[in-house]
């Protein structure tokens, strides 16, 4: 997951790396994801997610689509 | 008695993270623990669940503690106290979250190399605009996480 400053550097980046595109997401969705996604590991509480939970947590962001589904 | 054990790395780990920046060494998870430096490497594998620690294939020492890098990326985290190494753009903002505090990005544009410093905080999106790619899809980030 790269950050560039916008679509059309991403563009001249896959070209010059003769890369597939997947998929672009504007940093402010990607913080929301990370706000999502990230709890505390130090947390008695704390346990990995899910599959399902890990899934809901990308729809709850707006990451929704084939390209967004995570293993089964 | 083994989860109260891989709790008590986990914690230790990101404890260790907070306060130096850098994850501990197998040496001092085991010291800390009272466990042979060979129970803390195998148990640090056992941790390898989703995206949380991951040792690196060689050594057997972290190599990541998400959304922690041990090693130098292109995404250095700064927070108030101590600064910090993140995996990819993701990452770089799911430290703030862990850390829970308004942390400075320093990094660069992947494609043109333009330096670019952002602040990132717990309670709203960084004030610059910006593009984040995934160049995989979700099914196949787990088939190889150093490349994802």
């Amino acid at each position: 997951m790269s950050l560039f400053r916008s679509e059309e550097h991403v563009e001249r980046w896959l070209r010059t790396q003769a890369r597939d595109p997947g998929m672009s997401v504007p940093l402010a969705q990607v913080w929301a994801l990370a706000k999502a996604w990230y709890t505390d590991p130090r947390s008695e509480d704390w346990r990995p997610r899910t599959r399902d939970e890990s899934q809901a947590v990308l729809t709850s962001v707006g990451l929704t689509g084939d390209f967004w589904e995570l293993p089964r | 008695m083994k989860n109260e054990i891989d709790t008590q790395i986990r914690v230790f780990v990101y404890d260790h993270l907070m306060a130096h920046g850098n994850p501990p060494a197998v040496a001092e998870i085991a010291n800390h623990l009272s466990l042979t430096a060979g129970d803390a490497k195998a148990r640090l594998v056992s941790l390898k669940i989703g995206k949380t620690i991951l040792v690196h294939p060689d050594t057997g020492e972290v190599w990541m503690a998400g959304p922690f890098s041990a090693s130098r990326t292109q995404y250095r985290v700064v927070g108030s106290r101590t600064s910090w190494w993140a995996n990819c753009a993701w990452d770089m903002l799911g430290v703030a979250m862990i850390a829970r505090e308004s942390v400075r990005i320093d990094t660069h544009c992947t494609d043109c190399d333009d330096p670019w410093t952002m602040t990132a905080p717990t309670h709203a999106p960084p004030a610059q605009e910006g593009i984040v790619h995934f160049l995989l899809p979700a099914r196949k980030w787990y088939e190889d996480i150093g490349f994802t």
